[in-house]
């Protein structure tokens, strides 16, 4: 009896070790498809491919528009699209990398780019973009954003759209008290003190001091500053005493006209809190437009970033949207077919139109509906404009998200408070800017 | 013959009766100090639920406090044009095969560690103590990696298995827990009426675990119903994605429907509530009866 059992458990130690050591065999080994390492190839340009998009959900409807232009005009490929929550791709990607299952064609913007070229998972581009019928039509400045937040000067994403740092006013509450548009810095600081009521729980300004806000103050700054480069050699311009003084100008404005509740401000709070309430000015990007539309129509309007008293706009670069092609595809000819058809004029158009952002597309930003959206037309002009100094940000560095974001906005909310100085907060921000671009160019 | 057992509802807690001076000394707490607290308390848990109402309710761009004049404006975009119908069908069907599979195996596998004495045991008991301190992002990668050999990646069921391991050794512990509330005596009085060891069970000690099932299967459910990654990185066709993951494409990197999104919560909470108002007293005497019992 006993031995009988001893025999029945040893026959279940040795199935139970089988199928572990089974899939941990399965686990370790990788056939190579869709990850990172994989070669993938150029395929017969027909069959499926599938699509992430970056942004999932509010513009799948578009890209659904898109895919079945592209099906209808290439009936030997099918699309499969993958809607991605933009608050999660970069950890989805990340596991594909590793684990396998990286899609033919991704939404890829500049914020991330770097990361994932650097490990080795998207196609370098050039070569057929040079070839393609895309070559020439696309925004000069996006592809030069796109090539730097590479990292080793290859072309990693096509570009699509642009968005950029916008200033959201209340035409109705400046008409009010006869102030004039915040179109440069004197007149926004002048407005702000004038909207604010705090009696009356009026204020001029909301300012973003939660989640995403480095970037925001960032923009702030070098606009006041007029500092139009992110390095002095190897060094960073951030904590510059000219951009020192703009901050704290800046951050002053906490309390004193902007509600105190910013300090945890994201921007879905921030814009909740824009088109809801009695607040003058806010400082996003074009994304928002729609939710202003449908909360405060006709009662407002949107402008790019002040300029200075002499009429010079500096702003920082915003991400530039693009379509990655993966290095794992097993169809990139089908893949590259599509990223053609999606960066060109008409279906350009088409999704920068619903985004209400500006087009890469040189020719769709000539479509009349870029003319009739006032803030998407003026958004256009000063990326082009060559009154525009922009400063661009160093999104190559592999360690730019965890500095601008986690790594830095807990101390920014310091500043805020008043438990740390503005120049406390942006001499540990160079430190730690000065170490990443120092780390990066002993590899590059 | 089987001697029938009533089934238990658990232990039951009397509340010792007290002194006749403490009573009054209790009577006699004016009802305001109780009521205010609670009240202040209950207000400040129900205003988010208010808030969220209100942006389900009320128009887009409405700025009222009052959720009036009423639309499902929110609820009719987010279930049909948001894909809402299916994603709550996929979360049905994740949460409740999960809470089968889950409350079945911590059953035989929590009966084991009850009732039977094993070389390693009490190592094993620490590994399943242990493995409640791995985050489940830590063994994304290895999970995508065997589901993907197993062809089971864009499967709802790879997010059915990943849930229950994941549910399994918290389950098996409180399971094996209730099972030892269980006398030994009455399932040996079965064996000797003639039933076999699994009749035993099902017949003597299955009853009697009614609140601890309960109690892990709402767990598991709960759990399936709300978790996020395994949904987001195991599945990829619209058509496959959960309440959770539907929920976070409300939000766009720039812009966010309010409305939509609240709608969407109240979609995603109603099961969850619905559960909770059916076994809360299940729950709470099968949590007090196995939780705290090795």
């Amino acid at each position: 009896m006993k031995s009988s059992i001893r025999r029945s458990r040893r026959a279940a130690v040795a199935v139970a070790l089988g199928s572990v050591l089974a899939l941990t065999a399965t686990a370790c080994g990788d056939d190579g498809s869709g990850s990172a390492g994989g070669k993938g190839g150029e395929g017969s340009g027909k069959g499926t491919i599938t699509f992430w998009d970056n942004n999932g959900g509010v513009r799948t409807d578009v890209w659904k528009e898109i895919i079945a232009d592209f099906e209808k005009q290439n009936p030997g490929i099918k699309v499969t699209y993958v809607g991605v929550p933009a608050a999660s791709v970069q950890s989805k990607y990340d596991t594909a990398i590793q684990g396998g299952g990286l899609p033919d064609v991704g939404g890829v913007g500049t914020a991330m780019l770097a990361e994932i070229a650097a490990q080795g998972a998207l196609e370098p581009l050039d070569s057929r973009l040079a070839k393609s019928s895309l070559n020439g039509k696309l925004n000069e400045k996006f592809l030069e954003s796109v090539k730097s937040a590479g990292g080793d000067g290859e072309t990693y994403s096509v570009p699509t759209s642009a968005n950029n740092g916008t200033l959201w006013y209340r035409t109705d509450l400046f008409s009010a008290v006869k102030l004039a548009p915040p179109t440069t810095w004197t007149n926004f600081y002048t407005a702000a003190g004038k909207l604010t009521d705090r009696a009356k729980n009026r204020f001029g300004y909301t300012i973003r001091g939660g989640e995403g806000s480095i970037a925001q103050a960032l923009d702030a700054m070098y606009g006041q500053s007029g500092i139009t480069s992110f390095w002095n050699g190897d060094k960073t311009t951030v904590n510059d005493p000219k951009n020192v003084t703009a901050l704290e100008k800046y951050t002053g404005l906490y309390k004193k006209d902007t509600p105190s509740a910013d300090v945890n401000n994201d921007f879905t709070k921030m814009v909740a809190q824009w088109d809801s309430g009695t607040i003058g000015m806010l400082s996003h990007n074009l994304g928002s437009y729609a939710d202003h539309e449908k909360a405060l129509s006709g009662k407002f309007r949107g402008i790019p970033n002040p300029t200075l008293d002499d009429g010079t706009r500096v702003q920082v670069s915003n991400p530039v949207d693009g379509l990655g092609l993966f290095k794992s595809g097993k169809n990139k000819a089908a893949a590259w077919k599509f990223i053609e058809f999606a960066a060109s004029h008409a279906s350009n158009s088409k999704w920068n139109e619903s985004a209400g952002q500006v087009p890469a597309n040189d020719e769709a930003a000539q479509d009349a509906w870029v003319r009739a959206s006032e803030p998407t037309k003026l958004a256009a002009e000063a990326l082009s404009g060559a009154t525009t100094k922009i400063v661009q940000l160093p999104y190559y560095l592999p360690d730019w998200n965890t500095v601008s974001k986690a790594g830095n906005e807990p101390n920014f909310q310091k500043v805020l408070l008043g438990k740390m100085t503005a120049k406390e907060f942006l001499d540990t921000l160079a430190d730690q800017l000065n170490k990443a671009q120092a780390d990066w160019k002993k590899n590059h | 013959m089987i001697t029938e057992i009533a089934p238990a509802a658990g232990p039951v807690v009397t509340e010792p009766a007290r002194p006749g001076k403490k009573r009054r000394a209790w009577d006699e707490v004016p009802r305001w100090q109780i009521y205010l607290p609670l009240g202040i308390y209950l207000l400040f848990t129900l205003i988010p639920f208010y808030w969220i109402l209100l942006f389900a309710l009320r128009p887009a761009g409405s700025t009222s406090l009052v959720p009036w004049p009423v639309t499902f404006e929110h609820f009719h975009k987010v279930w049909t044009e948001r894909s809402f119908a299916t994603y709550f069908t996929n979360s049905v069907y994740v949460g409740v095969s999960t809470l089968v599979l889950t409350t079945v195996v911590a059953l035989a596998g929590g009966y084991a560690l009850a009732r039977f004495d094993f070389r390693l045991k009490r190592g094993f008991m620490l590994a399943l103590l242990c493995s409640q301190f791995v985050p489940g992002a830590l063994l994304l990668v290895p999970l995508f990696q065997i589901f993907a050999k197993l062809q089971m990646i864009n499967s709802l069921g790879s997010v059915v298995i990943a849930e229950t391991v994941f549910q399994l050794p918290l389950s098996m512990i409180l399971i094996s827990g209730f099972i030892r509330n269980v006398p030994y005596s009455l399932e040996e009085a079965a064996w000797v009426d003639g039933c076999g060891r699994l009749t035993a069970f099902r017949i003597v000690v299955l009853p009697l675990l009614r609140p601890g099932l309960i109690a892990v299967g709402s767990f598991a459910f709960v759990h399936a119903w709300n978790h996020f990654l395994f949904a987001l990185m195991f599945l990829s066709d619209q058509s496959k994605q959960t309440i959770p993951v539907g929920l976070n494409t409300l939000m766009s990197a720039d812009s966010v429907d309010l409305g939509a999104l609240a709608a969407g919560g109240i979609i995603a909470a109603v099961p969850v509530v619905i559960v909770f108002a059916f076994i809360q007293k299940w729950l709470i005497t099968g949590f007090s009866a196995g939780a705290v019992k090795g």
